[in-house]
């Protein structure tokens, strides 16, 4: 069954029930991960999936609804879960419906290339990963894991108010990470890489990165607790960016769960910060045409020299506030509801090569991965205290590694004491809470606990 | 469900390459989510997963398909499609079905199926009012209420058929306290493997007053001490520190391939002789219990640290065959969408001989962690993080001051060392853990702990 025949038969049998305003969200996919170890491929998993999300208004109220399969029962559970569910709602929020907008940009979201990458290619590519990662170093004792993964993914998004829009998207990953051995000491260093372009994926410098980070780290140490300068490196910078993203949405804004509530307008950063959501970008990982209730998407500045221009909008929240929606309705998943998400959001990089920020930090703390993202920081306050690691830097050159640290802030006196906006912007990769990304960044200082 | 010649044929085709081993995994999942803020259901989803997953085995290799799509035609070619990503002949062996009866030890009275959604909606309204009503700081109380109906069918190459289901209901409660333009959140999540009759076992009302306390304390709290001292952890949820610092690193899915602090180290002394660990799926109607596992294997109480020698790790098929050591009944998945791998189900460290009052009572100074958060592991080098929700100070052997913002850092051999004391009063709390193979339900417990030396992260400098 194709899905605008089925698109067909669920609405007909809700009409049938008695239901107002109703969507369906699909979405296809097929995934492919290699992964290899001791130079044997030793998983191999594809997949095809699908899952159809439903929505629907009944007394004034939306409910939800989704299926995996497509059978006889699918029409009918969807109908009667989305109706009983609409019926418990007491929230007084409108959920809006879009008849779909005048025109929707061009968006490079599928790269042909990428997609006929042969199997045989894909598996010996990380071969070659895990190859390079032991042949650099005789002190690599393992590789945890040298792995790709492929994926594309097809939207479709359909309303009884005439909406009916599509796309199609694909996107490659490569992680490794190496184990080095010393003197009975043990450090892992691990790179990944996530791009649509398959020849960025360079298995020896990939494997050099993971490797070279390992060896580094061996003989850390802590370093005695106090204020440093820190320089937070673009993937550190991003993990950060990422677990504070949800303060720039409207909904926790609205809800009180954010601090930038009332702050529109008012400078919130160092006056060097343009932070950009941009679902136009080229081959982003979360460039799309639309967002999940299907409003054309366009680029914006969230954050313009330092001042708070906009928060992120779907249509309910816009409504609320009297604007138009950002475009930033994301649907994470066909089983989620619309919520909020940045799409491809990043930091505007600065002048500043990597090296030349270290020269600049002169004295302090390079930190290259924190831990505890998920535990050790509060949205809510921006308050954050992480498990670290990186390096010394003394006279502008790096001393020695460091481990077994805590760097502790907070988010938004991070944001007012940025220094120095270095070149190497890099992305995540596709990810829950959009595809973010930052240049390394100088901050004046953080609270580290360490001897 | 398959019938048995579908499933027969497609474990044939699994193994028309080299496969030595193939199994079939059907999920076919119900679930239930609904959300309240500040008294008002705000969202409503219900939702069918359905899918099924084919796993072929050749020596070490492993290779996994999966889709949704359950026709016969097209599970027939998703199982060629997986055998042609492995080289080699078949051996011809034949697949011989004897369904296999499991016991039932974890029974389901009131199925979330056919209880009302206004019924569901009244226990959020119960946590609702005694959470916001616990004090005029409470600002904003949001709770959860989550039931999963998973029905799961298994069959194997070896013979293996069998069925299982499993039904858990869970509330989620989220109390945010407000003072000026300060906010701190407390999280309490009390679920089992059961149904409805879940509510009828616990005291809502209590739980969520409890989570609104943890806020106002932690907004009216100063920042925690950083350095290098003695922590005392309290039970149930505390035990998150050796699920994170310890259990990960005891997963077969590191310990085999060399890369956990803990491989190869059976029979030795890695833990205060304190310290007995256990893991359990099979205790009866908790979180992370399991009639079977999701390789069918038979649930179990596994032995890992005895008086503070290894004992034993948790160990999936696959796994096994590298190891040379038999499945221990942990192989978890969130889904048919995860091949299944070893992962934790109900893990504690067992009771001791002293009492909390007597810890605390016999401590000079120390942060005492009465509510831990979440936190994550490096299973290569031990290195974990954990973040302290609710912290106190101890000094001169009473509790004084709350404390907020305080992350634990250390490494997972090295705190088992240093447990100097162990209180008797294990519990436990419940907690998804994500991994390779997914987010899974999974409890932690301990009683209440000393450990000699924590390295204490926060905001505020040294004492």
């Amino acid at each position: 069954m194709n899905f605008q025949e089925f698109k067909e038969r669920v609405f007909a049998a809700g009409r049938a029930a008695g239901l107002g305003d109703m969507e369906i969200y699909v979405t296809r996919s097929q995934r492919l991960r290699i992964r290899v170890f001791e130079a044997e491929v030793d998983d191999y998993a594809a997949s095809l999936e699908r899952g159809i999300g439903f929505r629907a208004r009944f007394g004034g109220k939306v409910g939800y609804a989704y299926v995996e399969a497509l059978d006889e029962e699918a029409v009918e559970y969807l109908v009667q879960g989305a109706k009983a569910n609409a019926q418990i709602i007491e929230s007084s929020d409108d959920v809006e419906f879009y008849a779909g907008s005048e025109s929707y940009p061009q968006v490079l979201s599928y790269n042909d290339s990428l997609a006929a990458v042969s199997a045989e290619e894909r598996v010996s590519f990380c071969l070659d990963l895990e190859k390079a990662a032991f042949a650099l170093d005789e002190r690599v004792a393992k590789v945890p894991y040298a792995l790709m993964g492929y994926g594309d993914t097809e939207v479709y998004i359909a309303n009884t108010l005439g909406l009916e829009q599509g796309f199609t998207s694909n996107g490659a990953f490569s992680y490794i990470s190496a184990l080095v051995r010393d003197n009975g000491q043990v450090k892992t260093g691990s790179k990944l890489h996530y791009g649509s372009d398959w020849s960025t994926f360079c298995a020896e410098s990939l494997a050099r990165e993971a490797v070279n980070e390992a060896v580094s780290l061996l003989g850390a140490s802590s370093v005695p607790s106090g204020d440093y300068r820190i320089l937070l490196r673009n993937d550190v910078a991003r993990e950060i960016l990422s677990t504070f993203a949800p303060v720039f949405s409207a909904e926790s804004v609205q809800k009180g769960l954010s601090l930038l509530q009332g702050k529109l307008g008012q400078s919130i950063a160092n006056s060097r910060v343009t932070l950009i959501d941009d679902p136009l970008l080229k081959n982003g990982a979360a460039s799309a045409p639309f967002d999940g209730e299907g409003v054309a998407a366009r680029t914006k500045k969230v954050i313009e020299s330092g001042r708070l221009v906009t928060y992120l909008h779907n249509l309910k929240t816009a409504k609320k506030d009297g604007v138009q929606s950002t475009g930033n309705a994301s649907r994470p998943s066909f089983k989620s509801p619309v919520g909020i998400s940045p799409t491809n959001f990043f930091i505007e990089p600065g002048q500043a090569a990597y090296g030349d920020l270290v020269k600049t930090l002169d004295d302090g703390l390079i930190i290259i991965s924190v831990q505890g993202t998920h535990s050790g920081a509060n949205p809510v306050s921006g308050d954050f205290s992480l498990g670290a690691y990186g390096y010394l830097v003394k006279n502008g050159s790096i001393a020695r590694p460091v481990e077994q640290i805590t760097i502790a802030g907070n988010f938004f006196k991070l944001l007012e004491t940025v220094e120095e906006i270095g070149s190497d912007l890099e992305f995540s990769g596709p990810d829950f809470g959009g595809n973010v990304g930052s240049p390394s960044l100088i901050i004046s200082n953080l609270a580290v606990a360490g001897m | 469900m398959l019938s048995e010649q579908v499933v027969t044929d497609v474990l044939w085709a699994a193994l028309s390459t080299g496969g030595d081993f193939a199994e079939i995994f059907m999920e076919d999942t119900f679930n239930t989510q609904i959300r309240m803020l500040d008294g008002a259901v705000e969202e409503a989803v219900s939702g069918r997963d359905y899918g099924v997953g084919i796993r072929i085995f050749q020596g070490l290799r492993s290779v996994y398909a999966y889709t949704n799509d359950t026709s016969r035609e097209s599970l027939m070619k998703a199982a060629r499609e997986a055998a042609a990503a492995l080289p080699g002949a078949p051996a011809g062996k034949t697949v011989v079905l004897a369904r296999l009866a499991v016991e039932k030890f974890n029974p389901v009275r009131l199925e979330p199926r056919q209880v009302t959604h206004l019924d569901k909606v009244e226990v959020m309204k119960q946590a609702h009012s005694a959470a916001a009503g616990f004090h005029e700081q409470i600002s904003q109380v949001a709770i959860v209420y989550t039931d999963v109906d998973q029905s799961v069918f298994i069959a194997n190459s070896e013979g293996l058929m069998v069925d299982d289901r499993r039904v858990r209901t869970r509330l989620g409660i989220n109390a945010v306290a407000t003072k000026g333009a300060e906010k701190q959140s407390a999280f309490r999540g009390p679920g089992r493997h059961m149904g409805f009759e879940l509510f009828e076992k616990i005291d809502v009302g209590e739980i969520a007053r409890d989570a609104a306390h943890s806020a106002v304390t932690m907004v009216n709290a100063d920042y925690a001490p950083s350095g290098k001292y003695p922590v005392i952890i309290d039970n149930e949820f505390g035990g998150v520190i050796f699920h994170e610092a310890c259990g990960h690193s005891l997963e077969a899915t590191s310990v085999a391939k060399g890369v956990s602090e803990f491989s190869g180290k059976l029979g030795e002394r890695i833990a205060s002789e304190l310290v007995t660990a256990v893991d359990d799926g099979s205790i009866p109607n908790a979180w992370g219990s399991q009639n079977i596992d999701d390789e069918g294997t038979k649930t179990r109480r596994n032995v890992l640290i005895e008086n503070g020698i290894l004992k034993g790790y948790m160990i999936d098929k696959l796994n096994a065959r590298r190891m040379g050591m038999e499945p221990t009944g942990n192989a978890r998945r969130q889904s048919y969408k995860f091949a299944p791998t070893s992962r934790m189900t109900n893990t504690f460290i067992c009771a001791g001989d002293s009492t909390r009052d007597e810890i605390i009572a016999n401590t000079e100074y120390a942060l005492y962690a009465k509510r831990m958060g979440g936190g994550s592991v490096n299973p290569a080098t031990g290195e974990f993080n954990f973040a302290v929700s609710e912290g106190y100070i101890v000094r001169g052997g009473k509790i004084e001051e709350p404390v907020r913002g305080a992350t634990l850092i250390g490494r997972g051999s090295e705190i088992l060392q240093q447990i100097d004391m162990v209180a008797s009063n294990l519990a436990t709390g419940q907690g998804m853990c994500g991994s390779v193979s997914g987010s899974i339900p999974a409890d932690v417990g301990q009683p209440t702990i000393r450990v000699k030396e924590i390295t204490v992260g926060g905001r505020k400098g040294a004492n």
